[in-house]
């Protein structure tokens, strides 16, 4: 196992953890800018959680040890996601060959214990929304796998540190752009599903029947809030940085000029996030299922083109 | 006197001793349990100790009947599959203890242990048989003990008919696997295994067929799976997982064994493996997410498995094909490890399933419900088992999955066919994944956490001591090879030194990659437990109240408004619909005044269905057009047999 106690990599690790918040901001200023309304202030979400962490909790009745392992497992997880990334180009704090089978499984250990608190307290609306994650994730996984195979075809890494620093690495800028290409708009797609964005699901809908994650942690409050929200910001950050990473190789020599441009580049990810969220309604429940498969065609066409042009 | 027949005689004794104690319920009870617990163990350590000393193949033989010759080996492979047969055996001796409790019953619960006997011997035999006629031969005292112990509840009509379904494809399948070794018979002369791998290339691949559906039907590779959701409900629950955990992997088994055998050069054996992989684990767990009863989920989810332990092995066969010896490696160990992963997961789950049985006395999803509150230690258990069994780390089922996802991604530099078989190996595994994640947060979501949705449920208590033990065994070692996988690992890459491509390359290389696996899981529980203990901080000295869940608004929710298992998995069951057949039935609502509204729903498994309509009912039909040779007078049926012999006579 690589391990890099730099003070870059631990720097770049904490300022990742510390601005997920902040990034989070981007998304409503843009869907403020284009619904013509100032918005919240850009610091909204760091109120959002010292406020929650001030509060106390009520617990259902209904529930056990599961509903509190819940915000713990997931926010745990989403943590371990930041150790092994790369950011901005840095070598990431820790990292091995074939690390994001790991990383993915340890997802979904996450998405579990999200799923199984949910389903703790004994609702039917949050047993609606456990049933409509555990089936959009499960395709959203696939699709991701199949993203993977394709980057161990074209580089013969198995690990975001080899993706993403080193001599092969693979972004828009490689031999095989082309491909990049259909793989951004996929993981694109998954970073909507998996973060539980419009046109897959809506965070700022008021109707519970209506929604994914956000009804799945009705019933949780307090301390234990703000750990699924923190748990949800990281993992939003990790699917931007992947596709920044995708977008753009962070490989210009200099570190400052890497950081300054990793910023922009994730600024625009999320931006791009906010503008799909203003310019797209949502899609019905049961069309959601084709708009993940969109996703996985793409990457699937990417594949069967390997077979021919590359190598 | 060898080990491994000390520890089958000592497992035979106390089969035996179970006919004539039975008068004396406890003490037979006690003899029978102590006594196989104790063979195994002793055969746990031999198969052990066989597969880490790497010494010489233990071989024994005994001539039988002056013509045939009844010969044993036991070399890696077959000690690597020893390990779960004794293992598992021992724990559900153990379990049975307290299940088979009724007194009433002291005579067909002797005839179970000595069964239960005579299964674990015979499974241990095929593994270590060493000429067909001994594979043959053990294998249907396999096959024929097993059927003893699913019927043992012979007064219900529904066990009779899962035994007799069992029998039929047991038997069938054996004919399979003896018109492969005909096959090979028919050229090499002998019944020796010698000789097997110098027939021709051409009719390797007939004989692997044969043998591959007759082994097939017995570890339950879709199409041939058809049995195992019939005789797993039926039998008792330990009965349940040793056949599930261990006796369908001897049907494995049997494909590596002829697989080595036969040792073949072309790319179409570990194709051929990989498809059958595919579709039994991508439909194994959608038939699974649309089960309402616990043990038939758990069935499919037997049949899901053994897709993943085939896809380990294709992606070892397909390495060994293109001389790939890192795919090949990593392969059939991933596929190895999983056959014991397996074996220990879903006796745990079976177990688990069994004591819900015995305290509920129903195992309908949907009638359960909050029982985590009522059996805290069969609940945790079964949330051991249910995250090991979706792949997930840190617990063993990833391990073996990673070894597999690891060998595929090496894999992925092969061309053509092979290449795209090797992405869909990563990309069903990753589905297979998904869902089984998918239906174990719904057994985990509805049967455990909630509210009780009946009343048995909600009287539930925890159950017997002995049985919640055997669970908290299996839970233990979940998270032991999760946490420390390298020994396990080391132990399947040895087993895997068999194959003649692997046998001096260096596979002890890749356990750094294991180490890399146990430490993350390392670093994952210890950052588990420091955020656990900042959440207590943040929690100190705040108000934490009780209240009822959030009802948006309803204020007067019942039990009854709880999602239930059916309405969970409907929407993923329907994205397979053309695979998988949903009968619903919906009473609606049509008048003003709404009377009691019906809702039922019910998943075809297609491959039953499509048995039944092109192959059963076809030879019902041409046999019914022969019953009259069936008339009673058995002084024509011995001339049946009479003629028989004489048309025989004429063609030798």
């Amino acid at each position: 196992m690589n391990i890099s106690f730099s003070f870059a990599s631990l720097a770049m690790l904490f300022a990742a953890f510390a601005l997920a918040p902040l990034l989070m901001g981007v998304i409503l200023k843009v869907k403020a800018f284009f619904a013509g309304k100032q918005g919240p202030p850009w610091l909204i979400k760091y109120h959002t959680l010292v406020k929650l962490l001030q509060k106390g909790s009520v617990y259902s009745t209904s529930t056990t040890f599961i509903f509190k392992l819940g915000p713990v497992v997931s926010f745990t997880t989403a943590v371990m996601l930041l150790l092994f990334f790369p950011f901005a180009g840095m070598a990431p704090v820790l990292s091995f060959h074939g690390d994001v089978i790991m990383l993915f499984y340890l997802l979904g250990l996450g998405r579990f214990f999200t799923v199984l608190a949910a389903l703790d307290t004994a609702s039917p609306f949050e047993g609606m929304g456990a049933a409509r994650e555990v089936f959009f994730s499960s395709l959203a996984e696939a699709a991701i796998f199949v993203i993977l195979a394709l980057f161990f075809r074209l580089s013969g890494s198995l690990s975001f540190a080899e993706y993403f620093t080193g001599t092969h690495a693979v972004n828009l800028w490689s031999e095989s752009a082309a491909l990049i290409l259909l793989v951004v708009i996929a993981l694109f797609i998954v970073l909507l599903t998996e973060n539980s964005r419009v046109p897959v699901d809506d965070p700022a809908t008021h109707l519970e029947l209506t929604m994914i994650h956000e009804v799945m942690i009705l019933d949780h409050s307090g301390p234990d809030l703000a750990l699924i929200e923190m748990g949800a910001f990281c993992k939003m950050l990790f699917y931007a940085s992947f596709v920044s990473c995708l977008l753009f190789p962070f490989q210009t020599g200099t570190p400052f000029f890497n950081i300054i441009i990793f910023a922009m580049v994730m600024t625009l990810v999320y931006a791009g996030v906010g503008l799909v969220e203003s310019i797209t309604a949502r899609y019905k429940m049961d069309t959601v299922p084709n708009y993940i498969l969109t996703s996985f065609a793409l990457v699937c066409f990417a594949t069967i083109l390997t077979m021919e042009f590359v190598l | 006197m060898d080990t491994f027949l000390i520890a089958l005689l000592l497992i035979a004794a106390g089969g035996l001793q179970a006919l004539v104690t039975f008068r004396a319920y406890l003490l037979m009870k006690i003899l029978a349990v102590s006594t196989i617990i104790g063979g195994c163990g002793l055969g746990l350590y031999n198969a052990v100790n066989q597969i880490f000393r790497q010494v010489e193949p233990f071989v024994c033989s005994c001539e039988w009947l002056q013509i045939f010759t009844f010969s044993l080996k036991i070399d890696a492979v077959s000690a690597f599959f020893l390990i779960p047969v004794f293992a598992i055996s021992a724990v559900a001796a153990l379990y049975s203890f307290q299940y088979m409790g009724d007194k009433e019953r002291s005579a067909a619960t002797a005839a179970n242990y000595f069964f239960y006997a005579l299964l674990i011997i015979s499974m241990s035999l095929v593994v270590c048989a060493d000429n067909l006629i001994s594979f043959a031969l053990t294998w249907e005292l396999m096959s024929i003990s097993s059927f003893f112990l699913v019927i043992y509840d012979f007064h219900k009509q529904a066990v009779r008919n899962a035994g007799y379904i069992y029998f039929f494809f047991t038997q069938a399948g054996a004919l399979f696997i003896f018109a492969g070794f005909g096959c090979i018979y028919a050229h090499t002369g002998s019944f020796s295994f010698d000789a097997i791998a110098a027939i021709p290339e051409s009719v390797k691949l007939t004989a692997f067929i044969l043998i591959l559906i007759g082994c097939g039907s017995k570890a339950g590779i879709m199409p041939f799976h058809i049995w195992l959701p019939y005789a797993h409900p039926a039998a008792p629950s330990h009965i349940s997982a040793v056949m599930s955990g261990v006796m369908i992997k001897i049907g494995i088994y049997g494909i590596v064994r002829f697989y080595l055998l036969l040792a073949p050069t072309s790319v179409l054996f570990g194709q051929l493996i990989i498809v059958l992989g595919i579709v039994s684990g991508i439909l194994g767990v959608v038939y699974a997410l649309g089960k309402h009863d616990i043990k038939r989920l758990l069935a499919y989810h037997s049949v899901e498995n053994i897709g993943i332990i085939l896809l380990g092995l294709g992606i070892g066969m397909l390495g060994v094909a293109t001389g790939h010896k890192t795919m090949a490696a990593f392969g059939f160990a991933g596929g190895l490890l999983h056959v014991l992963n397996h074996s220990i997961f879903k006796s745990l789950l079976f177990f688990g399933a069994g004591g819900l049985l015995r305290q509920t006395g129903t195992a309908a999803i949907d009638q359960l419900g909050g029982l985590m509150k009522r059996m805290p230690f069969t609940g945790r258990s079964f949330l051991v088992g249910s995250l090991s069994i979706s792949g997930l780390p840190p617990f063993n089922g990833f391990i073996s999955e990673f070894l597999i996802y690891y060998g595929a991604f090496h894999g992925l530099d092969l061309q053509g066919a092979s290449f795209i078989l090797t992405n869909l190996t990563i990309l069903s595994l990753a589905l297979i994944g998904g869902l089984a994640a998918a239906c174990f947060t719904k057994v985990v979501g509805i049967v455990f956490l909630g509210e009780a949705r009946s009343e048995a449920a909600a009287q539930a208590s925890e159950t017997g001591s002995l049985i919640i033990i055997s669970q908290l065994i299996l839970a233990l070692f979940c998270l032991l090879i999760g946490i420390f996988p390298e020994p396990f690992v080391r132990a399947a890459f040895l087993a895997s030194r068999s194959i003649p491509l692997l046998a001096d390359f260096d596979s002890m290389q890749f356990l750094p990659v294991l180490s890399n696996i146990a430490r993350t899981a390392a670093l994952f529980l210890i950052l588990f437990l420091l955020i656990a203990g900042i959440r207590k901080l943040l929690y100190s000295g705040k108000e934490i109240t009780q209240s009822g869940t959030w009802g948006c608004g309803f204020t007067q929710p019942t039990v009854r408004m709880q999602y239930t298992g059916a309405s969970y998995a409907d929407s993923m069951v329907d994205f397979f619909r053309p695979f998988v057949r949903v009968q619903k039935k919906y009473s609606g609502i049509n008048t003003v005044f709404p009377g009691k509204t019906t809702y039922s729903s019910h998943v075809q498994d297609t491959s039953e269905t499509g048995l039944t309509l092109f192959l059963v009912r076809p030879i019902l039909y041409l046999l019914g057009k022969l019953r009259w040779m069936q008339h009673g007078n058995i002084q024509l049926y011995i001339g049946y047999i009479v003629l028989a012999i004489v048309v025989m006579l004429i063609f030798i």
